[in-house]
């Protein structure tokens, strides 16, 4: 950020005067409440399509009274949320009540600050960036059992117990099947796992085809972080025929909000993340966006990015309304049974290639004996 | 657990949820036709047997009473008068559609079928008092006297033309005894007969 503000002083001498912290400071600040305007924006739209996905795939119609084939639902749908009353139950543990949707919001949100949405459009290049993303996001189990807790309402309590053991449960094959992108471009910073899939072979320079291993990890991490953000078929946390509504069943107004935003951040989170590691980032096939004038290949790096982290978000929907819930015994030995030993003998398969291979995808190899 | 029924066990996961997404990527695509109805611009036309509101017919209704007694709710009442012709004449038909339980028994019994289900079922009110079915716009009141009239009428008639006849057999026969038309002498059942009353007289 500090060096985004220098060359902003440099690029505007009118700046030169203004104290170099300020500059960076209202930097800051704006990148902040583009992301979030970016978040809340989603957030909206998301719901909209997911009710429109939900209509179409139930032989439905979905929402079509506001606005143009109810494109404004969303914003009918935050005023009504905003101006609702703000029910907090008497026996409820005020501070934590109040505190828990922050904190779930924040944890979703804050994963923004990493993800690679163009050649030069992130937030902050963290060297340590999956790391970051997989520790920032388990902080909404906190926010999700702080909710439960604070609720004083046995669903709650036990949509929050079961929220916390499968997001704890889940952290372990999230992160294990995305640490091949992170073996093959040898960074944590998703902006080098980016630029590691880029080259000339398009399509093929992706993690996803660089070799079987990594096909899979792609499927098993798609899988896991549906269930670590707890989408629909693993969304026991909130299973509305047994819970009611879960952790958030006692929430209301402007606080239910906040859950309901952070369930679409995570959404985007996750497709975000799937794209930078397994599907070529913001890299547009067969083109180097890098070596466009920055306008332009940002432009069009974002257009990329933002066109495969929705096609991805997309088939989370179709999968949300395609299959049943899952028992909470049939999750855990999922997670525990089938995708943590996948995962592991997926990285040490990944890990064995490398080495064999000397880091080279198979479409690398079949390029170099073609010529 | 071996290891085979392991590896079935991860093949039948991704083989089925894979059919399921197809059966849903098919709809979402094309759905073929969408089942929703949208109520207020689509609306789908009540089946022919559809026992909607009640609809009474004046102009052949007898007021036989039939509907009231039969009524297990007692939303319905009138009130009839004797005309001059000796048939009933309608002051006033009501239904409290609010209290009717649609059951279609007024309608079974009704001889002329002059009551009838209708296909109308949208009866939304701000007050009870719209729920309430009046099928003779003109006053009660006003019916009833206009009736007495023309049954006094047709009785001051009635009289002339028994005087006139009295006459004549007077000049024909002196003696032949005095044969009066004496139904067209009776007076008309003026008083307003109470919802679900029973008919203080037969007819004829």
């Amino acid at each position: 950020m500090e060096s985004f503000a220098l060359s902003l002083v440099k690029a505007v001498p009118a700046l030169s005067g203004v104290p170099m912290w300020t500059v960076t400071l209202t930097a800051m600040v704006l990148t902040a409440a583009i992301l979030l305007v970016f978040a809340l924006t989603f957030g909206g739209l998301g719901s909209y399509v997911l009710r429109k996905v939900a209509g179409d795939i139930q032989v439905r119609i979905g929402p079509n009274r506001v606005g143009p084939y109810g494109l404004l639902q969303f914003l009918a749908d935050g005023a009504k949320l905003i101006l609702k009353e703000d029910i907090i139950p008497a026996k409820a543990d005020r501070f934590l009540f109040i505190l828990a949707p922050y904190l779930v919001f924040v944890g979703s949100f804050a994963a923004f600050v990493v993800l690679p949405f163009g050649v030069g459009l992130i937030a902050s290049d963290l060297n340590i960036g999956v790391y970051y993303v997989m520790a920032v996001t388990s902080l909404v189990v906190v926010g999700i059992l702080m909710a439960g807790w604070a609720s004083n309402n046995k669903w709650a309590l036990l949509g929050g117990m079961r929220a916390a053991a499968q997001i704890i449960s889940y952290e372990i094959p999230v992160g294990m099947a995305i640490m091949p992108a992170v073996l093959i471009a040898g960074s944590l910073s998703l902006q080098d796992i980016v630029r590691s899939q880029g080259g000339l072979l398009g399509v093929f320079g992706w993690n996803l085809f660089h070799n079987p291993f990594t096909f899979f990890s792609f499927i098993l991490y798609f899988t896991a972080a549906q269930a670590e953000t707890n989408q629909t078929p693993f969304d026991l946390p909130e299973a509305e025929s047994e819970l009611v509504s879960g952790y958030n069943v006692e929430y209301s107004g402007i606080r239910y909000a906040f859950f309901f935003l952070a369930e679409f951040g995570d959404m985007f989170v996750v497709a975000a993340l799937a794209t930078a590691c397994f599907l070529g980032g913001w890299h547009v096939p067969f083109f180097h966006a890098e070596a466009l004038p920055a306008v332009w290949g940002n432009l069009l790096s974002l257009g990329a990015f933002l066109f495969k982290a929705f096609a991805l978000v997309l088939v989370m929907m179709w999968v949300r309304w395609t299959l049943p819930r899952l028992r909470v015994d049939q999750l855990m030995r999922m997670s525990w049974k089938y995708l943590v030993p996948l995962t592991f003998v997926n990285l040490l398969g990944v890990s064995l290639w490398l080495l064999l291979f000397k880091g080279k995808g198979i479409p690398q190899m079949i390029a170099s004996l073609v010529g | 657990m071996g290891l085979k029924q392991y590896i079935n066990d991860i093949v039948e996961a991704v083989v089925t949820t894979a059919k399921g997404m197809r059966i849903t990527a098919r709809y979402g695509v094309d759905a073929g036709e969408e089942v929703t109805q949208q109520y207020p611009e689509e609306r789908r036309e009540p089946s022919e047997r559809f026992r909607g509101f009640l609809h009474n017919d004046v102009a052949r209704c007898t007021s036989c009473q039939m509907c009231i007694k039969v009524c297990p709710v007692d939303c319905i009442s009138l009130e009839a008068v004797r005309g001059a012709d000796k048939k009933f004449v309608l002051a006033s038909y009501v239904i409290n559609i609010g209290r009717c339980m649609y059951c279609g028994l007024c309608v079974e019994v009704c001889p002329t079928k002059s009551l009838t289900h209708t296909s109308g079922y949208e009866k939304a009110s701000v007050n009870r008092g719209e729920l309430v079915l009046h099928f003779i716009h003109e006053d009660a009141a006003e019916i009833k006297a206009r009736v007495a009239r023309q049954v006094a009428e047709a009785a001051a008639k009635a009289a002339e033309a028994a005087k006139a006849a009295e006459a004549v057999k007077a000049a024909a026969n002196p003696a032949a005894p005095d044969v009066a038309p004496a139904a067209a002498n009776k007076p008309a059942p003026a008083e307003p007969q109470a919802k679900a009353a029973p008919e203080p007289e037969k007819k004829g």
